[in-house]
């Protein structure tokens, strides 16, 4: 059965950057957010065994997410892909619960391997 | 006259200023040991009347440096007059500032942030341009020819020092001629 993923993120250019990472034999449904809000909806909605998360969007942005999930225990992986690569930014996604942060530019290779570890490949 | 960008060339242009403003808030934040607030870069095309509104307030300093390379332009940094006590303490200037010493923080707050947008933005495009050393200036001595961005693109980030009034902002403008070197590498990239 192919796996839930969400991206979530304001732009379509850091979407189809995402996308092009994903191992292309990568059995998935994949489902696109824009913000805070449509990442939320979309994990209750049961499409995202898999987040992947920006941080920086607008009306609800990543650590908004991050907190609503933290705060539900949701049992979503939640990849944080930011362009906010600051020591801090990565701290409060760690005590959130976020799986892993990956810098942008993303590199595809530790996107494959990111997946790989989680046993997803 | 300018070709308005499409919705895309927006998109793109804002993800990679948003890219680029990560790394400069993240070489500045590691250096003060602070957190930086980034917001969404504005990507607009302004006319000179905007454009020289922009040098009015007497909210902040200005400095100005150009660029040459695959691409031509200037990048011009506005750092809050308020708050810069804060970040010169912060990198260990003796405090009060005085003029010598305000005046070597804003040049180093402007080559740092300023340097950081730069080299994101040009290394994500493959338009390699090498920066000049700053040079502060003001609105007033100003000389009106002094700038020819008359009407082009401006690509500009804002980063707010949390916890202080400090806030400072990017513009990038790009000479007529890169507009069009920009909107090639840019096109290029979204058909790839």
């Amino acid at each position: 059965m192919s796996i839930p993923v969400t991206i979530a993120d304001d732009s379509l250019l850091s979407r189809k950057t995402v996308r092009k990472a994903l191992p292309p034999d990568w059995d998935i449904s994949l489902t696109e957010a824009s913000n805070g809000h449509e990442a939320l909806a979309a994990v209750a909605a049961g499409k995202a065994e898999v987040l992947f998360l920006d941080l920086t969007m607008p009306e609800l942005d990543g650590f908004g997410v991050l907190r609503e999930l933290h705060e539900h225990h949701a049992k979503t992986i939640v990849i944080v892909i930011s362009a906010d690569i600051q020591p801090e930014a990565q701290k409060i996604v760690d005590s959130l619960g976020a799986f892993r942060f990956l810098p942008k530019p993303l590199q595809a290779d530790q996107l494959r391997q990111t997946l790989a570890e989680l046993g997803l490949l | 006259m300018m070709t308005p960008l499409t919705e895309l060339q927006r998109d793109a242009l804002q993800e990679l200023m948003n890219i680029s403003m990560g790394q400069a808030a993240n070489a500045l934040a590691r250096l003060i040991d602070a957190k930086i607030s980034l917001s969404i870069p504005k990507i607009v095309v302004v006319d000179a009347s905007e454009f020289q509104q922009m040098f009015q307030s007497e909210r902040y300093w200005f400095t100005r440096q150009s660029f040459l390379g695959s691409v031509k332009g200037e990048v011009l940094t506005l750092l809050a007059r308020a708050g810069t006590e804060t970040i010169g303490g912060l990198l260990d200037y003796p405090l009060p500032l005085d003029a010598r010493s305000n005046e070597e923080l804003l040049l180093e707050l402007a080559n740092i942030l300023a340097g950081a947008c730069l080299h994101g933005f040009s290394s994500q495009l493959g338009l390699p341009a090498k920066l000049s050393m700053p040079t502060m200036f003001s609105a007033r001595q100003r000389d009106s020819d002094s700038f020819n961005w008359a009407s082009t693109l401006l690509l500009e980030v804002e980063f707010q020092l949390e916890g202080t009034a400090f806030d400072s902002r990017i513009v990038i403008c790009l000479a007529g001629p890169s507009v069009g070197v920009l909107l090639q590498q840019l096109n290029a990239l979204l058909e790839s």
